[in-house]
């Protein structure tokens, strides 16, 4: 079954445009979603939670579509742009207690377990927790309200070596249990060491969007590089000696 | 609409918005212009706004599943709740000055505007200016409140002076009365601010809904 399927999405602003940008997510896969800063990965992310308005395109998440019926998808989909970054100040136990009444699946018992498997002390505030516990958090709301289809927008950028490998671990974790995960990286070690699918986008358009292990196949053969990180380089690399000898 | 007004009070809501209420005393001040107690009441209200955008109250809730609209309409119903506790502190102060206190030494003789139901019904029309100017204009970006509150502090300044100016004009004295006098035509005046009050709220919420749909975050 698809979670994800986005058809044509395009975003216009002054100095960027997203276009047409075409992909989809099956049920219980983890797709990446790769590109330089500013290739276009936040917008694609935020346009499918509805955050920026799409100027043309299809989105549907669950078999519903985007925006007509965005409190239902709310319902069942998480979004976390990395860490948690509202209410600093407040106590988790306040945040969570204001959050679980928009949730009527709101699942206590998940929440304990998670509270507890990532070691979150409630009476700890934002503020207080380092960038990967805040990142844990922001998993611990989306999975206490059952979400099926989580969408991350760099967690694991500014993360140490560590706590990025936990999350990864996390991330399979939740996929063996039939969770949907999209997050943005530009890190290509995490996508190889999790993701079953990648979508690449270059200067807001798509290049590619295949699983991943299909994708290294093609560019080696095509001799663009054996890891991610050497195609990466391949496609994006500019020549900025030229560029500076100017 | 509720939870999204039990998350004003417990998470956006800056202490100060309730602190502020206390300026409804001022309308026990005698030879003071105390339409300024409303100003400060909305000033309250401004600070839960501040408050709010620091904790980047918008992304969270917009990350909730609820519709944006219910956003809006749940910001200017928290704003009206404190507005009409001020208002209701202020209308039980004013009963106080125009009955028990009505020939009390520092307000026999009182220059600027005594309390009376229009005083009130100009403090309707401050709170009106509050959600038409401040809040209507903090929706056109949903983070800029320096520019909104500043053309409200002036829309204020401006409502002040020609309440307190009005009842120098011939045959407007009684709108200064401290004995009641002429009562019938005031509670008129009241009932007309309390219409343009809850009118300008909701069509400002509106125009906020449909500014705030197109808001990209």
């Amino acid at each position: 079954m698809k979670v994800l399927e986005i058809q044509g999405l395009m975003k216009r602003y002054p100095a960027f445009l997203l276009d047409g940008v075409s992909f989809s997510l099956d049920e219980g896969r983890i797709m990446g979603l790769i590109g330089r800063n500013g290739a276009g990965k936040t917008t694609t992310l935020k346009s499918i939670f509805n955050l920026v308005h799409p100027t043309a395109g299809e989105i549907k998440i669950l078999g519903m579509s985007m925006p007509e019926q965005e409190n239902e998808i709310k319902q069942q989909i998480g979004y976390a742009g990395g860490a948690v970054d509202y209410y600093r100040r407040k106590k988790l136990r306040d945040i969570v207690s204001v959050t679980r009444i928009f949730y009527p699946n709101w699942d206590e018992a998940a929440y304990r377990k998670y509270l507890n498997a990532f070691s979150l002390d409630e009476d700890k505030t934002p503020m207080q927790l380092s960038e990967g516990m805040r990142v844990k958090f922001s998993l611990t709301l989306a999975l206490s309200h059952r979400a099926r289809l989580l969408i991350l927008d760099e967690p694991t950028s500014g993360l140490d070596p560590v706590s990025r490998a936990e999350l990864l671990e996390t991330f399979r974790f939740l996929r063996d249990g039939g969770v949907s995960i999209l997050f943005s990286t530009h890190i290509t070690t995490d996508l190889e060491n999790c993701a079953d699918d990648i979508s690449y986008i270059k200067n807001g358009k798509l290049v590619s969007s295949m699983p991943l292990a299909d994708f290294l196949s093609e560019n080696a053969q095509a001799g663009n590089g054996d890891t991610l990180e050497d195609v990466m380089v391949h496609y994006e690399k500019e020549s900025l000696y030229e560029k500076l000898a100017d | 609409m509720k939870s999204l007004l039990i998350k004003e009070f417990r998470l956006a809501a800056s202490p100060l918005s309730y602190v502020f209420l206390a300026a409804a005393f001022m309308t026990l001040l005698p030879g003071y212009p105390i339409l300024i107690g409303a100003f400060f009441i909305c000033f309250g209200v401004f600070h839960s706004f501040q408050n709010a955008r620091e904790a980047n109250d918008t992304l969270y809730t917009v990350l909730l599943p609820v519709e944006k609209r219910g956003f809006v309409r749940a910001k200017y119903a928290f704003t009206c709740v404190i507005q009409l506790a001020g208002f209701v502190l202020c209308a039980a102060l004013t009963f106080l000055r125009m009955t028990v206190f009505s020939q009390a030494g520092p307000y026999v003789g009182n220059a600027l505007m005594n309390p009376s139901p229009v005083f009130l019904a100009f403090e309707l029309i401050i709170f009106a200016a509050f959600n038409v100017v401040f809040v209507g204009g903090f929706f056109k970006t949903a983070y800029k409140i320096g520019f909104p509150f500043l053309r409200y502090g002036i829309a204020t300044l401006l409502i002040i002076v020609i309440a307190e100016a009005l009842h120098f004009f011939p045959g407007l004295k009684f709108l200064n009365t401290t004995t009641g006098e002429r009562l019938g035509i005031q509670f008129v005046a009241l009932g007309c601010a309390a219409v343009i009050y809850a009118a300008a709220t909701v069509i400002s919420c509106k125009n906020s809904q449909k500014k705030f749909e197109m808001i990209d975050l």
